[in-house]
Parts: structure tokens; sequence; C-alpha cells
């Protein structure tokens, strides 16, 4: 069994529910006295994708404490509201993993109706969840390759991106999915990205990109999740546990690396976007609807986003959402950047924060 | 091999004309008569695309032409025409508007040519781009943001949560010189918008 993190008030694991918020270390607070001094970082500072703050603590050159200051999160409201209009705010917590979001929501509400979901649908939400997970991953490279001054690889990474939006938009009708998935139907049509990874490999074999990401923000922590998991061997994988999907039946490989630093999530992430890629072309898609019927009842539901496992735990009465807890990755993923931050110096932040992969918007996001 | 190399040998990948057949979001049209129930109040005598989040809900009613929207720029300004720098500012957004407003850079677009650049300081910036919902802490951000930008300035909505609110919160409390609409706005119309935003012509 494994510790996933705090849905609600419960803590999910890999074998269900239990009572109470998970278990974890108490961090220290060390008064650090004499000549440190604390500044904010952010909120809207050049480089950061999102608005976030951080306050750091610091002699001077290494960080010795780091805080995440929340600014930019949003109240959203879905209790009481049918499950339809409940889906199209779901989308828009975390517009980068919309798919996610909304087929682990789906797969919750299904739960709690008792519905059956056909193959068909299953196996276009993977094939929606892998091309997400390329996207995602090839844009955390980038957003790495940049903040350490890669601009001309930089700038091939965001146009493999930018291929997969189009890509996803062909299939989906939407570049981040948005109404692609409603209770009972799935609206995407076969499409692969036509992607030169070759390419990328050669980028990360770049001596001085290297030095720069080794040994920076090392975490190996058991109760993680996602790349910052299997970078640091632990073979984590929502897909290799979660009875809502079919990845056996493709013999899905989990790549995994030693050395839980900035460059081993990197590899992790490079390596995974060659194997949805062979899911993706193995898989068979095609717009299909089933019926469902409504009823009260409460259910989770879980995938592997790009950066780890993301679950909600739906209840329903009377065809409206009566309670909806959302385990976001982004907030595992916030508590081991941080757990790894102190020790390393100022101009190692950018490339080990970005490495995570963390989404602001689904981290500060207050559900209601 | 070096990159200098390699970039030139990889050929020119940016497209003169960027603009592309998106269904979602692009312009819609009436194909059905009848009684729509939309989220966000977009449908009264007629569409208003600063109100909508193309959630699809209104199907078949209303059905999506493929066409880029049409920002809407009330004011312009050419002393931007050589060089026009933007200051992204996230309000309280999902993070998808960031995304497609970086993807303006990538050489497919490529942002450059029109003498578009992005700055890391609200000092060095000709326009504020603002966008998703007001975040809880996000107000005094914004307005230190415009104050120190210098004259001549614009501030540019981009996205529905920044210019109406669409369904996740409330829009920020300033006035647009430009207005993106799209949920989130494609790069195609991102780009056409900056582009007469500096008094220039879409390609
Ligand atoms: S797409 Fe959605 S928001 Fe836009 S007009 Fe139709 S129902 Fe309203
Ligand atoms: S307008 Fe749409 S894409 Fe942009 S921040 Fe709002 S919900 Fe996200």
């Amino acid at each position: 069994m494994r510790i996933i993190g705090d849905l609600g008030p419960y803590c999910l694991t890999s074998e269900g529910l239990r009572e109470g918020p998970c278990a974890r270390e108490v961090e220290e607070h060390r008064d650090l006295g004499y000549g440190s001094f604390n500044f904010l970082y952010g909120p809207s500072a050049g480089g950061l994708l999102e608005s976030v703050g951080f306050e750091i603590a610091t002699y001077g050159e290494s960080i010795e404490r780091i805080g995440h200051v929340p600014y930019k999160g949003r109240q959203i409201k879905i209790t009481q509201l049918p499950v339809e209009e409940a889906l199209i705010r779901v989308e828009r917590i975390n517009g980068a993993f919309a798919a996610s979001h909304s087929i682990s929501f789906l797969q919750a509400v299904e739960k709690a109706f008792e519905a059956e979901v056909p193959y068909e649908v299953t196996v276009s939400r993977m094939a929606q969840l892998e091309l997400e997970r390329i996207r995602n991953n090839l844009f955390v490279i980038q957003r790495v390759l940049e903040s350490a001054s890669f601009l001309v690889p930089s700038y091939l990474l965001l146009q493999q991106v930018e291929e997969v939006n189009r890509t996803i938009a062909r299939s989906c009708g939407h570049r981040y999915f948005f109404g692609a998935n409603y209770p009972g139907r799935v609206e995407c049509e076969h499409e692969v990205p036509s992607l030169k990874i070759g390419d990328v490999e050669k980028i990360l074999e770049n001596r001085i990109f290297i030095d720069r990401l080794q040994g920076n923000g090392v975490i190996k922590e058991d109760n993680s999740i996602g790349p910052a998991a299997r970078a640091s061997g632990f073979r984590y994988d929502a897909r290799l546990d979660s009875d809502l999907f079919v990845y056996r039946d493709f013999d899905l490989k989990v790549p995994t690396q030693d050395h839980g630093d900035a460059f081993s999530r990197i590899l992790v992430r490079l390596e995974e976007i060659k194997e949805s890629l062979r899911i993706l072309q193995e898989l068979r898609v095609k717009p299909h609807t089933f019926p469902m019927r409504v009823r009260d009842g409460e259910g989770i539901g879980r995938v592997e986003s790009p950066s780890g496992d993301l679950a909600y735990l739906v209840r329903i009465r009377n065809g409206r959402i009566e309670r909806a807890f959302l385990l976001a990755p982004s907030s595992v993923n916030m508590r081991l950047f941080l757990r790894s931050m102190p020790g390393n110096i100022f101009t190692d932040f950018p490339f080990n924060w970005e490495s995570f992969g963390i989404w602001i918007s689904e981290l500060e996001v207050d559900l209601k | 091999m070096n990159w200098f190399l390699k970039g030139i040998r990889m050929g020119v990948r940016t497209e003169k004309d960027y603009h592309h057949e998106t269904k979602w979001p692009s312009r819609l049209k009436r194909a059905q008569e009848g009684e729509v129930k939309c989220p966000t109040d977009a449908i009264g005598e007629e569409w208003r695309p600063e109100r909508c989040i193309f959630c699809r809900a209104c199907e078949p009613l209303f059905s999506p032409t493929g066409e880029t929207l049409t920002p809407k720029v009330e004011r312009s300004d050419r002393t931007f025409r050589r060089s026009f720098y933007l200051y992204p500012l996230d309000a309280g957004s999902c993070g998808a508007c960031n995304l497609e407003l970086r993807l303006i850079s990538s050489p497919q677009y490529d942002m450059t040519r029109f003498g578009i650049f992005f700055t890391n300081t609200p000092k060095h910036a000709d326009a504020l781009v603002i966008m998703g919902n007001l975040g809880k802490r996000m107000e005094e951000v914004i307005r230190r943001a415009y104050d120190v930008m210098p004259s001549p300035k614009l501030v540019i909505l981009l996205g529905t949560c920044a210019i109406s609110g669409g369904v996740t919160g409330i829009p920020p409390d300033i006035r647009g010189d430009v207005i993106i609409p799209g949920c989130p706005p494609t790069p195609a119309s991102i780009l056409d918008a900056l582009i007469r935003a500096k008094g220039g012509e879409i390609p």
C-alpha cells in the first residue's frame, strides 16, 4: 500500500480511503538567528508562469528555509449544481490538466451512479490522458531549458508543444479538452502528434545542461507521487493500480531513475513521452455514448495526471453534487518541492521549480 | 552539431499565415431557432463572445464556424509600432490562458517578427496582459504593476475570465483597451489582437 495524499478529511491510499489526514513528518522550524534575512519572491515575478509567492530565508546565497505564499487562489463552487454544470467548472480548475480533472471527476460520478463504462470510452480517456501527458512533459522540459537560458532548444520544444495542442484540437475540438467529456459521452477522434523526440533527446545530452540540473533539488520520499516519485526510484503510478483503465492490455512501461534530482525528473518525463506516444499509437479512438442512470451515491475517481495521482471524491443526491473533494497532484508536489529546496542556492531555484511541473491554479483552488 | 548550424538546417518553421481552423473557441453562429440555456448569459439579442466560455452547451442551436475570433481593439498606439513589450499578469487563471500566451513565441507564430516581446518587469512594459479571475490577493498586485508602467500604456484583457468572469469567479476591476475573447483565446487571436494594438496590420 502507498500513501497518495489528503482527499478532503481523508487520506487516500492505493487501497482506498482512511479516516483523517495522511501522517507526515512535522517540519522543524529552526531559528536562523544573526545574519539571516527573509524576502518574498513573487507573486508576479518575471520567469514565473503563474502568480505565486515564496517566502525565503537566507544568509545570502543558499536557501535555508522556504514557504509558499498563496495569491491567485480562486473559490470555485460546484456543490448544489447538476453534474454537467459542475463539469464545466472542474475543467477550468487547471486547464493544462483538464483531461485529468474531468476524467477523474466523471469516474467518481460514474462510481456514484454505479454505471458501467464501455471499453471504447475507457480507451478514449486513456488517449486523452496520454496526449495531455505528452504536452505537459514537453512543456516542463521547455520551461527548464528556458530557465537555464538554452533558448534555441527551448523554442524547438515550444514548437512541439504547439504541435500537440493542434493534435488535441483536431482530436477533441478544443486545445485543452474543454467540452470533450460528458456524463455518458466522449467526443474525441483518433489523432497522434508527429513529434521529433530524437531532437529532444539530443538536447538533454548537452553537458552544460546536465551539470546545471544534476544534484539539484534532491528529494527521495516514500510519500511522493508521479514523476517526482519515479525519479527517486519509487515505481508509483496510478495507471498501474487503478482498475478504471485497461493499461495492462497495453503492457505499460513505467520508467524510473535513482537520483531524485531535477535531472532525473526530466529524464523520467522524456521516457514517459516515448511510452505515451507508443500507447497512443495502439489505441483506437472514436466518439461514443452510453446510458447512465442518475441515483444517489458516492464515488472516487483517480487518474495519473502528468504530475502524478489526481483524485476526486464526489457525493451526489437528487442529481446534484452534495459534496466534492479534490486531491490535486500539485499540492503533493509543492510539499516535495519545498522540502527539496533548503541547501540549494538561489540560482538553482528556477530549474528545480520547473522540474516538478506544479500548477498553482489547482493547488490554490478552494473547491466548494 | 552546434545549435546555430542545426537551426539553419531545420529550415523555416514559422507560418506566414498563422490562422488555423479550430472549432472551440471560434466564432459561433446560430444554426437553429430555439431557447438556449447558457451558463454565462452569452446569448441575448445576439451572441456575445466576450461572455462565452465555449462550453458547447448551446449546440446544435449554435455551431462553431472554425473562424478565428476577432478581438476588440478599442485603443491602439502606433508608438509601439516597432517594439511592443508585454508584461503578462496572472490574476487567477486556470493556467490555459498563460500557456496559450506563451505559445505565441513558438516558432509557428514567432511573435518577435512582428516586434512583440515579453518583459520580466512592468517598468519596461508597454502593455499589461491580464488573465484569469480576480484571485484572493491580486488586486493590489495588479494596481502596483499598472502604476509603475511608463506611459503610454495599454491594458489587454486575455480570456473570458479576465473580461467578464466566466463560470469560475469575477473579473479584475480594470478597464481593458484591448479585449481578447476565448476560453482560452487561441494563439492566432492573441497575435491578431497584439498586432492591431500596436497599430499594425494582420497578415
Ligand atoms: S458555448 Fe456555452 S457559453 Fe458560449 S454561448 Fe454557447 S452555451 Fe453560452
Ligand atoms: S478564460 Fe478560460 S482558459 Fe482562460 S483562465 Fe479562464 S477558464 Fe482558463
